[in-house]
Formats: structure tokens, sequence, C-alpha cells
């Protein structure tokens, strides 16, 4: 029932921010980033249990921590970096958008860095010298 | 072949995690990198026997490395700030440990020497005497061990000339040295007194030891006022030494108004 929900607040604040577009285009866009919050928050928890489920089969499987640590870092640069890039974008500014985006990638790589150099270390010591 | 078992069940894991969360992923421009990153965790896993066989500790390197880069952090993340504001809590702590242990050994070094005081009153029978102790850190001397313990750095005993210290008694004798004190310490008016100390420490001697009565009267009977006070000086010493296994250097016994022994 809870997409209902979203979908109404989704609904109904597209139709405000219509009307208020013509007369205050400042408090639309405001309205428009409230709107994008609140979806935001109301999604959280969902992502919060799906995290927990994740990293509980993790621990009791006996997984590497470091790996699920990866990648709840890998999500959580995402979706935040999407969410900033969003909201700015709605706002006109589609240039810092791309470079909100651009430093989402640039920080998911960044994680990658000491994977690949043990990878790579590996494989060098794998070579015959 | 329980090592087989536990590499497959944990590549089994991550492969079906990587492709849960590329599911979670919001955006199609994220995914190409973040794809990339899972299949390097799917790698690392696949190759950890051979990488636990050529390096050792795979995971432990891993979090090593991620917790410096966490440490390190951007321009705008106070990561490095932190850090120094830490050492800098911790350099407060220290200063703050230091003044306390100064504290404590001034405030023990005052209770030292209220005892010395009463011990110097109650065997040698020289009253008001002033005794100064100085309590540093340093190494016991009969311990090995590197741990700095409080030591007695030095002792200042200033007793006041024997005039006074034959007490109350002889409030004249008292009068004349306190009235000029420079010149008139000539020993004649000192002399009387050796008599009021002797009969002092004899009224005293009834409560303190025996140590220091055969002396006095045995010095103010063979030489005049200077010896007696040698002799005092040389039983606080002596007491000093005896009670509070201390060397001989770091006692300084003087008179107060001019004679000074330092031994």
């Amino acid at each position: 029932m809870e997409i209902i929900q979203v979908v109404g607040i989704g609904l109904l604040s597209t139709v405000l921010i219509l009307v208020l577009k013509e007369q205050k285009p400042m408090f639309a866009f405001l309205l428009t980033t409230a709107a994008g919050i609140l979806i935001f928050l109301f999604l959280i928890g969902k992502i919060g249990t799906i995290l927990g489920t994740l990293e509980r089969v993790a621990e009791s499987s006996g997984m590497e921590m470091i790996y699920i640590k990866t990648v709840f870092k890998i999500i959580g640069i995402s979706y935040i970096a999407e969410f900033g890039a969003q909201i700015v974008r709605d706002a006109g500014q589609e240039s810092i958008a791309s470079k909100i985006e651009l430093a989402g990638k640039v920080l998911i790589m960044v994680l990658a860095v000491p994977i690949i150099s043990i990878i790579i270390e590996t494989v060098m010591k794998l070579l015959p010298a | 072949m329980t090592w087989l078992g536990g590499w497959l069940r944990e590549l089994i894991l991550v492969v079906l995690l990587a492709a849960f969360v590329e599911m979670l992923l919001p955006s199609k421009s994220m995914e190409r990198y973040a794809r990339l990153v899972l299949s390097l965790l799917v790698l690392l896993t696949l190759l950890s026997p051979i990488v636990a066989l050529l390096k050792g500790d795979v995971t432990g390197e891993l979090s090593l490395a991620m917790n410096q880069q966490e440490k390190k952090g951007g321009v705008f993340s106070g990561a490095g700030k932190g850090a120094g504001s830490l050492e800098k809590i911790l350099a407060d702590g220290r200063v703050l440990a230091a003044g306390a242990q100064e504290q404590s050994l001034k405030l023990a070094a005052e209770e030292v020497a209220g005892q010395m005081r009463n011990q110097i009153a109650g065997i040698t029978g020289v009253q008001g005497a002033k005794v100064t102790v100085t309590l540093g850190m340093g190494k016991a001397s009969d311990t090995t061990q590197g741990e700095a313990v409080p030591v007695i750095a030095s002792v200042k005993v200033s007793f006041p000339p024997a005039v006074s210290a034959s007490g109350s008694g002889s409030g004249p004798a008292a009068g004349t040295t306190t009235g000029s004190p420079s010149e008139p310490i000539v020993i004649t008016p000192v002399e009387p007194v050796q008599v009021n100390l002797g009969s002092d420490t004899d009224e005293d001697s009834a409560a303190a030891s025996a140590t220091s009565s055969p002396d006095i009267p045995e010095g103010s009977s063979a030489t005049p006022g200077k010896g007696t006070d040698q002799d005092q000086t040389e039983s606080i010493i002596k007491l000093l030494e005896q009670n509070w296994n201390l060397s001989r250097e770091v006692i300084q016994v003087q008179k107060s108004t001019a004679g000074e022994a330092k031994l």
C-alpha cells in the first residue's frame, strides 16, 4: 500500500508545482525538492531493511565483512549522488548535476583501487620473473 | 576439503550480492562503474586461495587500505582535522596528568616534611625546625624496573639557632639574638643557651629517644655553641639518613640565621 502513498504524494506535488510554476517558479522548485526528499525518506527505511538483511546473511555465512562494506559504500554513493544530481537538474543546472554525477563515479572508482592493487600484485607474483 | 566448501560458498554469496546490488542501483549512469567494482570483488573472491598463498592476509590488507582512504578523506571532510584535534586532546591530557602529578608530589612532599619535622623534634629535640622536601620523579635505587617513582630529591632543614631551639624558657637570650641579627651573634649570648638546651632536651627526652640527649650535654660541656650546632646538624642528618634511607648529599642542614652546614 505504500506505493499508493508514494504515487499520491508524487501526483499531488506535480499538480501543485504545475499550478505554482506560473506564478512563483522559485516556490515550485522548493516544492519539487521537498517532494523528492519526502519520497526518498519514505524509501530509506525500506533500503535499510534490504541492506540489513544482506548484512545478516553475509555475516551468518562467514563472508568477509570488508566486501559487504565496499558494496554498501557503492550503493550509498550512487544513491546520494543520483538524488543530489536530480534535484540540481530540476532546478535547471544541468552542468552542476553532471559534475555531481562525475564525483559519484570517481568516488566509486576510488573504492576499486585497493582491490585492483591486490589483484595486480597477485598476478605479478604469479608471472615468472 | 572444507576450505573448498567455504571458498565456493563465499563465491556464490558474492555473485548473488553483486547481482542484487546492481538492481538496487538508482541510475544507469552509475551502473557501469558499480559493475566494475563488483566484478573486481568477484574476481578477488575467485582468486582468494591464490592470493592467500602468495600475499597472506588479503582482507586485512584490504581493510587497512580502506581505512587509510577514509582517514585521508577529501577536501571537505574534517577527517584530518579530527585526527589533529585528537592529538591535541591527548597532548592536553598529558599536560593535565603532569600537572596532577606535580600537585600530588607537592602534597606528598609537604606530608613527608611534616613527618620529618616531627621526628627531628621528637628525637633530637630541636624545636621549630623548618624542613623543605623536594620530590622528583626518578628511578628508585633499589629497583631495577624502568618505571619512574617519586624519590626525595633534596631535603633542606633549617633550624633556628640554638638559642631559640632551646625553647621559650630563655626569653631574654632569644631577645638579644633577634635584636641584632648580624653582628652580635657573637658566641657570648649563645653560650648560656647551651645550658638551657641541655635542660630542655633533658625534659624532652622523657618522651624522646635517647640518641640525642647524651650528645647534647656532652657537646655543651666539652665545646662551646658551635660544637653543639654541629652535633645537632650531625644528629639530624643521621636521623634522616637512617629513617628515610637517604644519602648524605641530598640532606642539607643549616641554621636559619647565619651558620650553614652543607654536607
